[in-house]
């Protein structure tokens, strides 16, 4: 087993019309055994970029610390919020940094742009973007969240109707993952703000 | 401490500070930097001289002083706004620049074993804010424009434009405005081979077709129409 | 092979450890403390490596102590257990990592209420209602998991840790002979006896 599926995760974006939503489970585990069910793994980067960071936890807490202190001298620095693209880019430099010695993380971004368009990303552990139209998944449900959302995802969805795709295809996922579930966030980012809801998953 | 004074004006070995004569000129969709190629002698091949360089796709930059210390900061400039590409994948708004470059030149007026840079700069930009002007000066200091001059004539080159700049200027009025100025206290036979002419100006990109900056020197050949428009 | 784990209500924690120290076969200590106290309001348990255990908990401890009388105030327990975080994680990838398993109880004396904070050997955290670290895990967390509820009182959570310990007795090969057990509340941190459970 690698050190990647040591915790446990589950982490899905996926592009709507005018918004974008960004999932994530609530485990923390040691292998077989869940330590925490309210363990968080996304976090706000923006007012509407979020990242999440499945992956080994001590990573999660490390790499978003890391993320909240270069953010904060980019907003004082350059007098303007950063946009979802550039700090993807800044994510990927600051893994590739650590090319060989990295954090055991496979980020995903979500956010609007300053044209309020849709922008989600993903990224391997050193840093390589992976940029897609419809969903980027991570952690060790990928592979189910993969089946889930090429399933479930269409274009063109609304706020509401993306957080219903969303969190079916999360919640489905992680019910056949042994390492991830317990309980999810789900953020649907809007122009008009951030919705932010907790779900209730199979507590087992 | 009597024999080599350390003080900001000591640049040149004979004391005299070379002076070439800039003018700037910001429009809504871009600026227009204009500068003389003042040489010592006419023998010198005047096609070779560079005053005018570009530091990255979006910033092109001038200087009033000495030529070498002026390379110095080319080179850091340029490596400045790669390093920011590195991170960000784009190019770093003028500001951000001026003010790397504004930290470069105050650190070498307070580190020991080494003396201020003897030059003025002049940097002319576009980025998310639009169009912008900056002057630097050897002690760090540094100003945003929407017109100015710097190096010989300068007081009066700030005059003549105070009076022709307005701020709804297109990118060609610019041009004619910038070569005006220039033209006022000029010695001798203004050509196409005695001055610069920079322009930042944007193009439509292909994914969007929203504005992508583009800094460009004129060709003689360039220069010569507009010349000849003027007169 | 310790015992380590501890349970926090409302207004309390109860922090127990095992007072064995073992080397190979042979029982080294029956009396050692494994827990450190950080300030008049915080404890930190530790387990681990044993020269690490000793060793990041001293450095710990030092800093912390420092803080508290450069500063005439203590560190919250969430101000304690990031900071300890950051030096383990600090530590995990140089080249002196320390292999410790903490866990931080703590009162917090401006919410007014109490906390308890989860961290592994790699620096992984967690706010946790109980927890436990090493083999003891595996057997404690589902007679917590069954009994814990979030208004737990004090006496229900020593009765609660009364029986863990059966538990450890009847399921667990290593014999625990004797336990440290500490309460963190509003007056401070005191030590009770097994027999007081």
């Amino acid at each position: 087993m690698s050190i990647m599926q040591y915790n446990g995760s589950a982490i899905v974006a996926m592009a709507g019309k005018g918004c974008v939503a960004i999932a994530a489970d609530k485990r923390l585990g040691q292998r077989a055994l869940t330590v925490d069910t309210e363990f968080q793994k996304v976090f706000p980067i923006t007012d509407r970029t979020y990242i999440g960071l499945p992956g080994l936890a001590t990573d999660v807490k490390t790499l978003y610390d890391r993320f909240r202190m270069r953010v904060n001298l980019y907003k004082h620095n350059e007098e303007r919020t950063i946009e979802p693209k550039t700090f993807s880019h800044l994510v990927s430099h600051m893994l590739y940094e650590r090319r060989f010695g990295p954090y055991f993380v496979e980020p995903v971004v979500a956010g609007l742009d300053k044209n309020d368009e849709p922008y989600i990303c993903g990224m391997d552990l050193i840093g390589c973007i992976n940029f897609a139209k419809d969903f980027i998944v991570g952690g060790t449900a990928s592979d189910n969240l993969y089946g889930m959302c090429e399933s479930l995802w269409e274009p063109e969805l609304g706020p509401e109707d993306l957080f219903e795709t969303i969190s079916q295809a999360l919640l489905n996922a992680v019910d056949r993952d042994a390492l991830s579930g317990w309980g999810a966030v789900v953020h649907i980012i809007t122009p008009e703000g951030v919705i932010t809801r907790d779900l209730k998953g199979r507590m087992d | 401490m009597d024999r080599y004074s350390f003080s900001l004006t000591t640049f040149a070995p004979n004391g005299k500070l070379l002076q070439i004569e800039h003018a700037l000129a910001a429009a809504a969709n871009g600026v227009v930097i204009a500068t003389e190629k003042k040489t010592g002698s006419s023998l010198i091949e005047v096609s070779s001289l560079q005053h005018m360089v570009k530091v990255c796709d979006s910033i092109g930059m001038v200087y009033s002083g000495m030529g070498p210390d002026f390379r110095v900061l080319v080179n850091s400039a340029r490596k400045m706004a790669q390093k920011y590409r590195r991170i960000y994948m784009e190019d770093p708004p003028v500001r951000i620049l001026v003010k790397e470059l504004a930290s470069l030149m105050q650190e070498y007026t307070q580190s020991g074993g080494v003396r201020p840079f003897g030059v003025s700069l002049l940097l002319a930009g576009f980025d998310d804010r639009g169009a912008n002007l900056y002057q630097v000066d050897p002690s760090g200091s540094y100003f945003p424009w929407k017109a100015t001059s710097i190096g010989k004539n300068m007081v009066n080159a700030k005059t003549f434009l105070e009076k022709r700049f307005n701020g709804e200027m297109e990118l060609e009025d610019a041009v004619h405005t910038a070569i005006l100025t220039l033209k006022e206290g000029f010695e001798g036979q203004m050509t196409e081979q005695s001055i610069d002419v920079g322009i930042i100006g944007t193009l439509p990109n292909a994914q969007d077709g929203g504005p992508t900056p583009v800094f460009q020197c004129l060709s003689p050949a360039d220069i010569r129409d507009y010349l000849s428009n003027i007169a | 092979m310790d015992a380590q784990f501890a349970i926090s209500g409302r207004d309390f924690v109860i922090s127990v450890t095992d007072k064995g120290v073992a080397r190979s076969i042979v029982k080294m200590k029956h009396n050692e403390d494994k827990t450190w106290q950080l300030s008049s309001h915080t404890l930190m348990s530790v387990s681990g490596e044993a020269g690490d255990t000793a060793n990041f908990s001293e450095y710990i401890q030092g800093n912390v102590r420092l803080y508290s009388m450069r500063n005439s105030q203590d560190l919250s327990p969430s101000e304690l257990a990031n900071f300890i975080r950051g030096e383990l994680a600090a530590a995990l990838r140089s080249r002196s990592p320390s292999q410790v398993n903490l866990l931080v109880a703590g009162y917090d004396k401006g919410k007014d209420e109490a906390a308890l904070y989860w961290i592994d050997y790699l620096s992984a955290m967690a706010k946790v209602p109980f927890a436990a670290h090493g083999y003891c895990g595996y057997f404690l967390y589902s007679v917590m998991d069954r009994e814990y509820t979030p208004e737990i009182t004090l006496e229900e959570a020593k009765a609660l840790i009364k029986k863990c310990f059966e538990v450890l007795k009847t399921r667990f090969i290593v014999d625990f002979a004797n336990y440290t057990i500490k309460v963190v509340d509003r007056n401070g941190t005191h030590e009770i006896r097994q027999d007081e459970l």
